[in-house]
């Protein structure tokens, strides 16, 4: 009886557990090619991005995993924008070296070489092969489009996705960002006027 | 712009934003995929090793299947470290008891402690016992 009844109650547990392993996992699958961009257009480094993203994953199911789900977005964002903090203050460590090694001819010119559409593959989509020239100016638009937001200033960068792409509240983005609500709406504000400018300044009208 | 045209800019600028995200290398998803496995191992683990400790007193042991899982090993490793650590500590307050016992001894009798000292003491003791 007792056996049965413990069975009963380890059953229950392993099945709360698996849906919650499985909440996550979806949640991740869900986010993680989105956290890999916001990643990349703030370090521009395919391999460092990765780096970030796989550790933003590891500290949300490390640390978080027991949150609702409905806070693991906000979670998730936040701890991505710490990693990509992390990644900025180890890079200036280093850069006293970088420095050092500049001034023996060595050039950092990754801002000359970097381009957003390094990391996108062949697309699939049937209707866009179709149409060479609707596809030919959709990948223009799209470059121009991430070109336009890596040039953002960090902060205006993080509030304009995080609001816009992620879909964040202005609340959830001010505690993903670790800012008050009022920054959140000045720095979202400032990003859509810079972006329309640069857009505009290439002839795109949104 | 006002906060209704901000809106609806962010919103075109995100739909462009999805199409790239669409379009990332295979390389690069099978990577993301690895990263989000590796993170998701460590809930699997985690939760198992800690299932597992919670269950051993229930079920007689860790032994009955969970050896068979890498975790089960490390459960055990542990568990044999904790144990030899419980065990040095048990010995080293045994041989501070012992001596705590004889400077009791030794503190409380009649006996003045430097005739302990005294070469002669030791012989007449020694015999003493001898007889």
């Amino acid at each position: 009886m007792q056996r049965t009844a413990y069975n009963r109650r380890r059953s229950d547990k392993e099945s709360r557990e698996l849906a919650r392993y499985q909440e996550i996992s979806s949640f991740l699958a869900d986010v993680e090619r989105r956290a890999f961009r916001q990643a990349m257009y703030a370090v521009r480094d395919e391999d460092a991005a990765l780096d970030i993203v796989q550790d933003a994953m590891l500290k949300l199911t490390e640390n978080y995993s027991d949150r609702p789900v409905g806070e693991l977005p906000m979670l998730f964002q936040r701890i991505l924008q710490n990693a990509i903090h992390d990644h900025f203050r180890r890079q200036k460590v280093r850069s006293t070296w970088t420095t050092v090694l500049s001034a023996l001819g060595y050039k950092d010119d990754r801002d000359e070489e970097y381009d957003p559409l390094e990391t996108l593959g062949a697309k699939t989509d049937s209707n866009a092969a179709s149409d060479p020239a609707a596809n030919v100016e959709q990948r223009q638009t799209m470059r121009i489009i991430e070109q336009a937001i890596s040039r953002l200033p960090p902060r205006q960068r993080e509030a304009f996705l995080l609001r816009y792409w992620e879909e964040l509240d202005v609340a959830e983005t001010a505690a993903a960002m670790g800012c008050s609500e009022g920054s959140v709406k000045t720095h979202c504000s400032r990003a859509v006027h810079a972006l329309a400018e640069m857009l505009e300044a290439k002839g795109m009208k949104l | 712009m006002n906060d209704d045209r901000q809106s609806e800019f962010g919103r075109k600028v995100a739909q462009y934003l999805d199409r790239s995200v669409d379009e990332l290398r295979p390389g690069t998803l099978y990577r993301l995929q690895q990263a989000r496995a590796a993170a998701m191992a460590g809930v699997a683990a985690g939760e198992t090793v800690s299932t597992e400790l919670a269950l051993a007193g229930v079920r007689g042991g860790i032994w009955s299947g969970s050896l068979r899982r890498p975790f089960g090993w490390l459960a055990l490793v542990v568990l044999i470290a904790a144990g030899g650590f419980g065990y040095q500590q048990w010995h080293a307050m045994q041989q501070v008891r012992e001596f705590e016992d004889l400077d009791l001894h030794l503190l409380a009798s009649d006996l003045p402690i430097d005739a302990y000292l005294d070469r002669g003491f030791q012989n007449w003791l020694r015999a003493g016992f001898e007889r």
